[in-house]
């Protein structure tokens, strides 16, 4: 087994829909890996299958050879922001993550040490709903960090950031990434991945479009990725009704 | 399991809603018995001490309230997949919620027994009787009201787990105590006592019962209670493993 992600055979059906279907595919350690697709391709479904919130109807999801329900110690394996997580408006920043580390089995020291890095350190007394979505973002990502983990999973991360909160991300990601992490973030701000990311995994109707080096995709045809992207998901065997259906489960 | 638990009562500790639960719970049991004893035209004594100390079983329908909040609030605020992510085995975050509601419930019950005693002590003093330390059916009325409070938020805590849209959740749980128990109750004429509400008054309520019905023995309505919480805590356990979130 290769890859500290690994994607096998996963297919999440909800009744009549099928939001992923039969996808495989390994993220490398060591490199910024973009997951993309349009709206409702299964993206944030497979997320959260390999972080074990939704269970798989059939294949499965390893993070370094375990699912995420056998890792012993989840938050120090694994980092994760989720779009759909939150926070208790009415609780402080701070708190959240007193919280988490408490939960994680992390050291409380780590609190102060992960608000510093997302830059959230004078607003962590201040309760979350005073909060721009900007910072909700640093927050949720000062959360995954908290267990200095060597995997860290991002949906949408970018999503509220300011020019220089996306500069800092970036710099952030590449980063974790060159101390040897695994890092796998969604995003559908192509422009954002294309300076951000090596590799790519791309998603369209909950399947396989291409995995591979970013300069492969781009390379082969001299191509931009949003043209390449757009090639390999407007194929026909992509039904828009499917793309439609899946959005519609989720939200 | 400890790690689980005192994640839980730093959950409550950093927000502001246990605080509103104990004012409420207060305020409730201040207005109640300042109601019973100047609305009353039975003597000033004993069996009235017990019927003014029955507010603190009332409590119960504010921690039924809150036990909602601890799973339902947590999809509400979707703090849930933080916790889930921290602990993957479900069933032990919702055991520790089991059981710190259940042991808040009770710490609610023994502030408004605080509350009630000093209120009451006051208005006793006032009227110009004395007022009975040991009379045994008030406390005998408190401890029972104290375990309502429990058994309601622990039952609470199954009801948010298996509904988790709080909104709904609290809709369903109001209206159970009002309509069915209340309304439909009256219909259904002595099966009523067997319903979780009336064996709450039961446990909980003076020999002189609030609302019309009749009701089960004090011991008969624990038993009862013990046996909706029971049944509760498992659906709670059962319901939350499998479920995807999302």
């Amino acid at each position: 087994m290769s890859g500290a992600i690994a994607v096998t055979g996963m297919t999440k059906r909800y009744k009549a829909v099928t939001a992923v279907d039969d996808l495989s595919f390994v993220v490398e350690p060591g490199v910024v890996t973009g997951f993309l697709g349009p709206n409702g391709a299964g993206k944030t479904t497979t997320l959260r299958v390999i972080l074990g919130l939704v269970a798989p109807s059939a294949g499965r999801a390893l993070i370094e050879g375990r699912r995420y329900a056998e890792l012993a110690h989840p938050r120090r394996v694994v980092g994760a922001v989720l779009e759909t997580g939150g926070f208790h408006s009415g609780r402080r920043g701070r708190d959240h993550l007193r919280i988490l580390a408490r939960s994680g089995g992390i050291a409380g020291s780590r609190v102060d040490e992960v608000l510093e890095r997302v830059g959230l350190t004078e607003s962590a007394h201040r309760r979350v709903g005073g909060y721009s979505l900007g910072m909700r973002q640093r927050l949720g990502l000062a959360g995954a960090l908290l267990g200095d983990p060597g995997v860290l999973v991002l949906d949408e991360p970018a999503n509220g950031l300011d020019p220089a909160g996306m500069a800092q991300l970036r710099d952030l990601l590449r980063g974790l990434a060159g101390e040897g992490r695994t890092v796998l973030v969604s995003s559908h701000v192509l422009s954002e991945v294309a300076q951000t990311v090596d590799r790519v995994v791309i998603v369209s109707g909950g399947a396989l479009r291409y995995a591979g080096t970013l300069k492969e995709l781009t390379g082969a045809r001299g191509e931009t990725l949003e043209a390449a992207f757009l090639r390999l998901t407007s194929n026909p065997t992509t039904t828009p009704r499917a793309g439609a259906a899946t959005a519609r489960t989720r939200g | 399991m400890n790690t689980l638990i005192y994640t839980e009562v730093l959950k409550l500790r950093t927000v502001r809603g246990p605080w509103l639960l104990l004012a409420a719970a207060a305020l409730l049991v201040i207005a109640g018995i300042s109601g019973a004893v100047n609305s009353t035209k039975d003597p000033i004594d004993q069996n009235l001490q017990a019927v003014a100390l029955a507010h603190v079983g009332l409590g119960s329908v504010f921690t039924l309230v809150f036990g909602i909040l601890a799973v339902a609030g947590e999809y509400r605020h979707r703090t849930i997949t933080d916790t889930y992510l921290s602990t993957p085995s479900r069933s032990r975050v919702v055991a520790a919620k089991l059981v710190v509601y259940a042991v808040f419930g009770v710490f609610c019950g023994a502030v408004s027994t605080l509350v009630g005693l000093v209120v009451a002590a006051a208005w006793w003093s006032q009227k110009g009787a004395s007022f009975a330390w040991g009379s045994a059916g008030m406390w005998a009325t408190i401890g029972g009201g104290i375990v309502w409070n429990a058994a309601f938020a622990a039952i609470g805590v199954g009801v948010g787990a298996l509904i988790r849209s709080l909104v709904g959740a609290i809709t369903v749980a109001l209206a159970w105590i009002v309509l069915v128990e209340g309304i439909v109750g009256q219909l259904v004429g002595a099966l009523a006592r067997w319903l979780p509400f009336n064996a709450g008054q039961a446990l909980g309520v003076a020999a002189k019962p609030m609302m019309s019905q009749d009701l089960l023995p004090r011991w008969g309505g624990g038993v009862v209670l013990a046996v909706y919480t029971s049944v509760f805590a498992v659906v709670a356990l059962t319901t939350s493993i499998r479920r995807d979130v999302s």
